[in-house]
């Protein structure tokens, strides 16, 4: 990919999503909005696994994020907007508390506990009584914008930009070089003066923060919340699943998983309203046998090949192909 | 930060030779926990034994699994839901009593695990951690929601007569059936435990359990042992299943805590370690029957495991720390 394509190809896509409200109905809008707030969590999962660490608590976070909003705009009466930062910070702090004993855990002991979470903070929320609404969940007097479709619209896009932002940040600085060296060899990366559980926790706090403020715009944008909608398992699997499809360890990859698996996941909804979940369940089993870097990758790892057969010196390409 | 040197944690020599020292002790806590609880919650103890003993049936075939095949099986608790079906339908329309159906469906479901491990996990037992982890994840997915597919998420639940016999002692009167459960593991155990230590081929597999390379050296053929083992695991949890089907409701995602807490379990009995898990279960289902007998926190007894797992972790993480 050439230098001009690479900085103009970011540039049309946010500017044709954008502009996608002037152009459809209020139909294709709310299925656009769902694969937004999907590919928001995709990439903020994709930025802690570049640490070697799987998450499945995406939902846990997410819901935390949406009850602290809704705390935040009920019992305290913080404005609309404010309360989805509320929500981020809130998710963060709570990411930040339980960092300092999930993250001194390793593989399976880390992905199982963390498989818990959302399972542990729905009876936590479902058992606190009045505050938290009990089994029957806390509903908004009113939407944020007046539940206006375009306007919650650009404010999912917002937080996808946050995530994409935030990821291509951790992309270009020197916490990649430390997550991807943490993932590949956690001993040696220690031997190199990595500081192995600040830079896990700087991952897992900033994943939680932008879980949670999606939690917030979703709360914001259907004004409800309940034990049992906002922790459900579906917020872990579908991100997951979209950015395993895409191709996992990069920014584009979640996001082409999210809009491939997105406009699905509402087809799907429709003709299929009981199950149709195994068609994720099969995606990522199909992904991790046969093509565990998904489609980015595929497509780098064959635009690498074209250019290291052009130039078979360049040694800029190798380094290409891992980030 | 000392992670959880994930390959040593694996090694099985504790089926040889458990230590004697620290299972004196533990009896001795259980014992006075015990004596505690009857005294003070007859009820509670009752109970808790049932549950245990529930917790241990399903949880010792994850722990076989883990021990020799060193793979978490995410599926686990979705293996034995799909076998509680096949039970069922064998109840509704061969009129089969889920303890005569039980063999036939344990040979099913070793088939079914025998064809899951050779179509996917096999080919991912070289790939990263990582890879199975989501692998198993997604099959987990996949056998769910394909029995929500199939048969909705409605609760099924057999009434069988005999499941409601009682017994009184003195002031307590209490269900005797649930203690089949207890039955059940404790059987499991000293069975797999005879079958690795006594039979030719538990002895080889315990051998590819503790060093695959070694075993192969000798003349052991690794790969077929793994697909016995992980096929047979599939098989008792099969079993299981059936007698669960006796007095739970089942529902497509009834697996999915059991999963999770049996990983538990084996977690706090050292991986390997299968008799261990009896014990590890007598505390699990002792501490949530207390939780739920003290009135107005019933709720909060589903998140005993997630302090349990978090605690073992660590204690064991410091005390690797200090070695």
């Amino acid at each position: 990919m050439t230098r001009a394509v690479r900085f103009a190809l970011p540039a049309v896509v946010i500017a044709a999503a954008v502009v996608i409200p002037f152009v459809t109905g209020p139909y294709p809008l709310a299925v656009a909005r769902s694969v937004l707030i999907y590919m928001a969590l995709a990439v903020s999962w994709d930025m802690l696994l570049r640490s070697g660490q799987i998450s499945f608590g995406i939902a846990g976070f997410f819901g935390i994020g949406a009850y602290a909003a809704a705390i935040s705009v009920l019992r305290l009466g913080v404005p609309p907007l404010l309360s989805i930062l509320c929500a981020g910070v809130f998710a963060a702090l709570v990411a930040f508390l339980m960092g300092f004993v999930i993250l001194r855990l390793r593989a399976v002991y880390f992905s199982i506990t963390t498989l818990a979470l959302a399972e542990i903070f729905r009876v936590i929320v479902q058992n606190w009584g009045d505050f938290t609404g009990g089994p029957e969940g806390m509903v908004l007097p009113s939407l944020i914008f007046k539940g206006d479709s375009r306007a919650l619209y650009w404010l999912a896009l917002g937080a996808v930009l946050l995530a994409c932002a935030v990821s291509a940040f951790f992309q270009r600085s020197r916490l990649r070089f430390a997550l991807t060296a943490i993932r590949n060899n956690e001993l040696s990366a220690r031997s190199s003066g990595i500081h192995i559980f600040k830079y896990l926790m700087i991952a897992f706090v900033t994943t939680s923060f932008i879980q949670g403020i999606v939690g917030g715009i979703q709360l914001q944008g259907y004004g409800y919340a309940s034990p049992d909608s906002v922790f459900d398992a579906y917020y872990t699997l579908l991100p997951l699943a979209m950015a395993l499809l895409g191709g996992i360890y990069s920014t584009p990859g979640p996001i082409l998983g999210a809009i491939l698996l997105g406009v699905a996941a509402e087809y799907l909804k429709l003709k299929i309203p009981y199950g149709h979940l195994v068609v994720y369940g099969i995606i990522i089993v199909l992904v991790i046998l046969l093509m565990p870097q998904g489609l980015y990758g595929l497509y780098r790892k064959r635009s690498g090949l074209r250019a290291a057969a052009r130039a078979p010196a360049a040694p800029a390409q190798k380094g290409a192909t891992r980030g | 930060m000392v992670g959880l040197p994930f390959a040593k944690d694996l090694m099985v020599t504790n089926v040889i030779r458990p230590r004697l020292g620290r299972y004196i002790l533990w009896c001795a806590v259980a014992a006075a926990a015990v004596v505690g609880i009857l005294l003070w919650k007859p009820s509670a103890l009752v109970f808790g034994v049932q549950r245990a003993g529930l917790y241990a049936a399903v949880a010792i075939p994850m722990a076989l699994v883990l021990g020799i095949v060193h793979i978490v099986n995410l599926a686990h608790g979705e293996f034995m839901m799909v076998a509680a079906y096949l039970a069922y339908f064998a109840a509704r329309i061969l009129g089969l009593d889920p303890f005569i159906s039980l063999i036939p469906v344990a040979i099913v479901m070793a088939a079914f695990g025998l064809v899951v491990y050779l179509v996917t996990i096999k080919h991912a037992l070289k790939a990263p951690e990582l890879n199975q982890l989501i692998l198993t994840f997604g099959l987990g997915i996949a056998l769910s929601q394909s029995v929500n597919l199939m048969f909705t998420s409605q609760s099924w639940k057999l009434s069988l007569d005999y499941v409601s016999t009682s017994a009184t002692i003195g002031e307590l009167s209490f269900g005797v059936f649930d203690f089949v459960y207890a039955a059940v593991a404790i059987a499991l155990a000293v069975g797999l435990k005879l079958f690795l230590t006594r039979t030719r081929f538990g002895k080889a597999a315990l051998a590819v359990g503790q060093n695959p390379r070694g075993a192969a050296i000798v003349g052991i053929n690794v790969d077929r042992t793994y697909a016995i083992v992980f096929a047979l695991a599939v098989g008792l949890v099969g079993a299981v299943g059936s007698v669960f089907l006796t007095k739970q409701a089942i529902f497509p995602l009834v697996g999915g805590p059991y999963t999770m807490k049996s990983f538990c379990l084996v977690a706090m009995a050292g991986v390997g370690n299968i008799v261990g898990v009896l014990y590890c279960s007598l505390a699990l289902g002792l501490s949530e029957s207390i939780i739920n007998s003290i009135r107005g926190y019933s709720g909060w007894s589903n998140i005993v495991f997630f302090a349990i797992i978090i605690a073992t972790i660590l204690v064991r993480s410091f005390r690797e720390k200090k070695a």
